[in-house]
């Protein structure tokens, strides 16, 4: 009983001090003689959790103001946290330009990154103190900066910093969800680090990188096909064949990668396992076609739409099964991205407050805050569904341009297979299907063997047994056959004129 | 009129006879044919032979090496630019 009367008056606090924050916010902006007035209702609406609604007047606040106070730093930063840095990305960058603050910095940053101008996003990025809350997403963003323009020993630097900062944060934090966030910035990192060292064909210390994503991250799946491409890279098909076969597992059904496909077949071709190859690349038609049809159609219906795709989402899973099964499958991917994460949180936050907002009595002021607020739920729903579009594009386009390098690999196959027949030779095809004494194991590395089940604790740990197939052995042709038949007859026509000789013999 | 008659048939007369008078002057020439021929096939021997549609035979010639540019990965540049950008 006590703990409800305790939620109850708690309750009654929170709403009364928002309530009162939302007066006082009114009675600020209806008094034409109030002092630095935006930044004033920016500060009341921000106590009370009207977040978007103090969007407009923060901006105008940094437009018009030549310098911001500390308070006002904190106010940006709870925006920023709460509805995206993209929210400051139209403002000019003049004004942008003219105060000291670290967030407008990591905004500055982040908008010349946009823009592919990555020497400028560092420069403003360095501002930023390194005892600042953004210093994770600061130092992911310069190590990626770095990374493009080439420099990957800064890049690198950036990233193990971002790593440490993103720890720490993990362990700052008790909220599980931003825990996951960081975690996810935490691996992020590391994958960059990863992906540098693949660069730099430094490959077993990009495989170390790799290894130190744990089987349960949410990056963990979309890592297995970069790891598969480091293994190919060194060589070990069996091991890349292995790491893709995991794709298979029924609970990373959504985890659909064409990419893994071309990555199986050119596993399958540098083993001179051209069937299998072959098969790969048939059953690549087979399986994408249908579904690259199915996302075009969809496509091209609602390519104009400003909200169809973020509606999609929406959708329950028998309605998007009833589009395609693969609809369904693309849509639960899309909704387990960061970004679609933050920015649909986002969205929750301004349709919460737009709602509040449209029980009060409407004034002049209410009316504004609503038009605003609806004018942010839009950009939102407008920047949610042009990220899915374009997610469904690149993914299409993808599976399209895929099915063209595996066409080559089908065309590369049947000209080997000519060449073979001109040459007289064959494929050695005596082999065993697989065995253990053909696969490339470090100490660290497991060992299972598959039989027909898949286990968690297995999972990612798999190796084909495949002996390379590419030794050549002389086939008999034509003329071989020829020769042979004359040899025969010649052998035939001495032992007969041996055998009337000694007749002869007999005879006198 | 008689007269001329006459003397046409009997200018005709003598013309006629003339060939078989003359024949019967040369000697009889006996032409003797050869009663039969060996022919000896040991001796020979058939060359080449009747290629099937099937063998088709190419001139030698330098055989054209397809390019294999397969898909290969260098680089996670969009990826990593594609990780920030979708950051928040």
């Amino acid at each position: 009983m006590k703990k409800i009367m305790t939620i109850i008056l708690l309750l009654f606090i929170i709403c009364s001090s928002a309530f009162g924050s939302l007066e006082k916010a009114r009675q600020h902006f209806n008094n034409p003689n109030v002092d630095r007035k935006n930044e004033k209702i920016t500060y009341e609406l921000i106590m009370g959790d009207y977040y978007f609604s103090a969007i407009p007047f923060a901006i105008k606040h940094l437009v018009n103001a030549q310098k911001i106070n500390p308070e006002f730093e904190r106010a940006l930063k709870s925006l920023i946290i709460k509805a995206g840095p993209e929210i400051f990305f139209d403002v000019p960058t003049e004004a942008l330009l003219r105060h000291e603050s670290p967030t407008l910095y990591f905004v500055l940053g982040l908008k010349f990154f946009h823009e592919k101008n990555y020497g400028q996003a560092i420069k403003y990025l360095e501002k930023i103190p390194d005892d600042n809350y953004l210093q994770p997403e600061v130092r992911l963003t310069k190590g990626a900066a770095y990374s493009l323009l080439g420099n990957s020993d800064a890049g690198y630097t950036e990233y193990k910093k971002c790593y440490t900062h993103a720890e720490n944060a993990v362990s700052a934090t008790s909220n599980d969800k931003i825990k996951r966030y960081y975690a996810i910035l935490k691996e992020t990192c590391l994958i960059h680090v990863a992906r540098l060292k693949f660069t730099s064909q430094e490959y077993d210390k990009s495989m170390e990188a790799y290894d130190e994503i744990d089987k349960t991250s949410y990056k963990w799946p979309y890592v297995l096909l970069e790891k598969a491409w480091v293994k190919y890279k060194q060589n070990d098909y069996n091991r890349t064949l292995g790491l893709l076969v995991t794709y298979k597992y029924p609970l990373l059904e959504s985890y659909f990668m064409p990419e893994s496909e071309l990555l199986t077949a050119l596993s399958y071709h540098k083993l001179c396992l051209w069937e299998d190859a072959l098969s790969v690349v048939d059953q690549y038609y087979k399986i994408y076609k249908p579904r690259s049809e199915a996302l075009a159609s969809v496509l091209i219906k609602n390519k104009t739409s400003d909200s169809y795709f973020f509606y999609l989402t929406h959708e329950s899973t028998q309605m998007l099964e009833a589009k395609h099964p693969f609809i369904k499958s693309l849509i639960t991917q899309i909704k387990k991205t960061v970004k679609y994460n933050v920015e649909y949180g986002a969205y929750k936050i301004a349709m919460k407050e737009a709602i509040l907002l449209k029980k009060m009595h409407r004034d002049d002021f209410i009316r504004m805050l609503i038009e605003d607020t609806d004018a942010q739920i839009n950009l939102k729903i407008k920047s949610l569904n042009w990220y899915i579009k374009e997610y469904m594009y690149e993914f299409i386009n993808k599976i399209n341009g895929l099915s063209f390098q595996l066409f080559k690999i089908r065309i590369d196959i049947m000209s080997k297979k000519r060449d073979l027949i001109y040459k007289g030779t064959k494929l050695i095809a005596d082999r065993g299907r697989g065995d253990l004494q053909h696969v490339k194991r470090t100490v660290d590395e497991q060992f299972w063997e598959f039989t027909g089940e898949f286990w968690a604790d297995e999972l990612g740990d798999y190796s084909f047994g495949l002996k390379s197939n590419c030794e050549e052995v002389k086939q008999r042709t034509f003329e071989d056959v020829k020769k042979e038949i004359l040899e025969e007859e010649k052998g035939k026509m001495n032992t007969e004129k041996k055998d009337e000789g000694s007749k002869g013999a007999k005879n006198d | 009129m008689t007269k001329s008659i006459v003397t046409i048939f009997i200018f005709t007369l003598l013309t006629s006879s003339f060939p078989a008078w003359a024949e019967n002057k040369k000697e009889k020439v006996v032409v003797e044919y050869k009663k039969y021929e060996r022919f000896d096939l040991g001796n020979l021997e058939i060359q080449g032979s009747v290629i099937a549609p099937g063998d088709v035979s190419v001139k030698e010639r330098e055989r054209k090496v397809l390019e294999t540019d397969f898909y290969d990965k260098k680089d996670y540049f969009p990826d990593i630019r594609r990780d920030v950008l979708n950051l928040k």
